[in-house]
């Protein structure tokens, strides 16, 4: 693929006195009914220059998050500010962001050309000045040639980029992005999420992504939030956020991880210890170390889990292991995903490089012992409770 | 759709001839009453056609006491496009009130429709008492006119209820976000992609006036409107000449559809021209 978003130089990006595209929300609240409420008491910082996804599963309220940024609606209760400075009163177009719609929202009766000169136009510039303005943004997105037609008549792609083209034409700090990826198929997906990254990494500009999709943002986040039902479950680095999950709920959300849960046992001075409800041992590291007897949910990556045979009668099933039977055995390229029944609610699922299961191969209705590492195991900042794994997604590619 | 053997179900014969039959009873009582507007002199009210000759359309134009054909639609034509006028005016600013729910939306909405379901003549009844009561004049003008508007107005209140869902509000979003104001977002993005929608309210506030019979029958007042004139010369005159004004008549519509529709079209050919 020869062709990028942007074939500009970096020189031509931005002046070197930019406004800080930095995002505060301090106890943002938004309720359209009362007694519920879309988003509680958000708090949140999005860096200036940060590439910032909002994750979570639809109904979360990220789209809310973003559409409260732009100013389309506004908080009940709490404070935005961007770049210092409260934007809350201030209409969309004084924010100084720039917003893309899952839909696009191009002006369906103007050319590619009157859409990405819209702003101009309102601006007041000159007809002559605003095209020429319109056309040099066009033919950074590679569309110059296009500009005289009309939005139905372009591919998704291209007019996801006259859309882009439309909103970096306002020179926002702040670029909004709500599902941009959504409406494109999965080959087109995967270039335009390069294109995204490179994008922002040239412009230097804060973007905010809203998405349902892990991998998305997972491969374009510097920030990732993880939200559900309102509430910010976890904030950090992608890295952070895909192999230390804060909570049971990131754990599943993201994928890649089994969650156990046990109580602590009452040990003197070996390491502490979990025990299950179905009265498996797993180690837990040194520190810090929970009280004895409180319930505790930890969370062991997929690939970190090891299987081999195991004979059901009569060994009893050492510290840092489960027993349980083959369920599925799923090829995925360069490993095998193994789903173990083990007897919980949740299947446990192991990640098997293709050269272990050549040496070991399993197949459905085999008895495996999983086991795994004391230092591979994370400790979960709240217990699983059961409830917070219902938006159960695979993370696989 | 294409079945294997190639064969379709009977239920295709029994809509094809259910369609057909729409068809005979739309077009075939136009085409005839178009082909009987050319009888000859000597011609009869039925076919055959006899020397075919333009003689009906010429009494038309040149009273012979057939009727004030000329006076009516003199009348018609004005009433008709002030009811289009003010049925869009009213119909798109209501259709935008109603895309906000506000309290008692839907009892006036409702208040609204029922006037489609009250019978014409009931009404126009109804409304010549009130006027009598009142002590004013029924008039084509101000009587007429407003049985009329009880008439279009729901009718293009309902259209722009379509029209205006089907607009999806990231659009104006979109203008607001690109620096458009309220009245910007509504005059450079909002009214043109709800132009067509708009205009197929004017042709329906139009058609519907223009050949309103029931509505029209007790409120016009002293002067007859076209439909009146023309069921007056029903019950005095017998001759083709009712036909070449039927062709007229009807003529005249399809040519105001075409305008409309050819000023859709003309307006995005333009749009897309305008570099």
């Amino acid at each position: 693929m020869t062709e990028t978003l942007l074939t500009a130089t970096r020189t031509a990006a931005r002046p070197a006195a930019r406004a800080s595209g930095e995002i505060r929300l301090i106890d943002v609240t938004k309720s359209f009914s009362p007694g519920s409420y879309a988003v509680r008491e958000i708090n949140l910082t999005i860096p200036d220059g940060c590439y910032c996804c909002l994750l979570g599963p639809s109904g979360c309220g990220k789209t809310t998050i973003l559409r409260m940024i732009a100013g389309h609606e506004t908080p009940t209760a709490g404070e935005i500010s961007i770049g210092g400075h409260s934007v809350l009163g201030l209409p969309p177009g004084r924010r100084g962001t720039a917003m893309m719609f899952q839909s696009y929202a191009l002006f369906p009766h103007l050319s590619v050309l009157d859409n990405v000169a819209f702003y101009l136009k309102m601006r007041g510039i000159r007809r002559d000045e605003r095209r020429r303005q319109a056309r040099a943004m066009l033919e950074r997105v590679q569309l110059d040639h296009l500009r005289d037609r009309m939005p139905a008549q372009l591919s998704g792609g291209q007019q996801q980029r006259v859309a882009l083209a439309r909103s970096l034409i306002t020179n926002p700090r702040v670029l909004l992005l709500d599902e941009p990826l959504s409406a494109l198929d999965e080959f087109l997906r995967l270039r335009m999420r390069g294109e995204l990254k490179s994008l922002q990494t040239e412009l230097g500009i804060t973007f905010v992504h809203v998405t349902h999709t892990q991998p998305e943002a997972i491969a374009l986040a510097d920030l990732v939030v993880v939200m559900e039902t309102g509430q910010i479950e976890q904030a950090a680095s992608a890295a952070a956020i895909f192999d230390r999950p804060a909570t049971p709920y990131v754990a599943r959300f993201m994928g890649g991880q089994n969650v156990l849960t046990g109580r602590v046992m009452q040990l003197a001075d070996a390491r502490p210890r979990l025990e299950s409800s179905e009265g498996w041992i797993f180690e837990l590291p040194a520190a810090p170390a929970p009280p004895a007897g409180a319930t505790v949910s930890v969370a062991i990556r997929r690939d970190r889990v090891a299987l081999s045979r195991h004979d059901s009668r009569g060994n009893s099933v050492p510290p840092n292991a489960i027993a349980g039977s083959v369920e599925a055995t799923e090829y995925q390229g360069s490993y095998f995903k193994v789903t173990l029944n083990v007897g919980m609610k949740h299947a446990f699922v192991a990640n098997v490089s293709d050269t272990a299961f050549a040496a070991e191969p399993v197949a459905a209705g085999d008895v495996v012992l999983a086991s795994w590492r004391a230092e591979h195991v994370h400790v979960l900042s709240r217990p699983d409770l059961g409830d917070a794994g219902v938006p159960y997604l695979d993370t696989t590619e | 759709m294409a079945l294997a053997s190639g064969r379709r179900p009977w239920t295709f014969y029994a809509l094809s001839a259910f369609f057909a039959l729409f068809v005979l009873f739309l077009y075939g009582p136009m085409i005839s009453l178009l082909i009987l507007s050319f009888q000859g002199p000597s011609g009869a009210l039925d076919f055959p056609l006899r020397h075919p000759s333009f003689i009906w359309f010429r009494a038309i134009v040149h009273p012979t006491g057939n009727g004030d054909i000329i006076g009516a639609f003199s009348r018609s034509l004005p009433l008709a496009l002030i009811v289009m006028m003010l049925t869009m005016l009213i119909s798109v600013t209501a259709g935008f009130a109603f895309r906000r729910r506000f309290h008692g939306s839907a009892l006036l909405f409702y208040l609204t429709i029922a006037s489609l379901i009250a019978p014409g003549l009931v009404l126009s009844i109804g409304i010549l008492v009130m006027f009598r009561f009142l002590g004013l004049p029924a008039t084509w003008y101000g009587s007429a006119l407003g049985a009329h508007l009880s008439w279009t107005l729901p009718f293009g209140l309902l259209i722009m209820f379509s029209v205006l869902g089907r607009l999806d509000p990231s659009y104006e979003e979109a203008a607001h976000d690109l620096g458009a104001g309220r009245w910007r977002t509504v005059r450079d993005v909002v009214l043109p992609i709800v132009l067509p929608g708009i205009i197929a309210v004017a042709l329906f506030g139009f058609t519907l006036s223009y050949d309103e019979f029931p509505r029209t029958w007790l409120t016009a007042g002293t002067k007859n409107t076209l439909p009146l004139e023309i069921w007056t010369m029903l019950t005095n005159v017998t001759s083709p000449v009712l036909y070449a004004l039927g062709t007229v008549t009807t003529g005249f519509s399809f040519f105001l559809i075409a305008v409309a529709l050819g000023s859709i079209v003309l307006i995005r050919r333009r749009r897309s021209a305008r570099r």
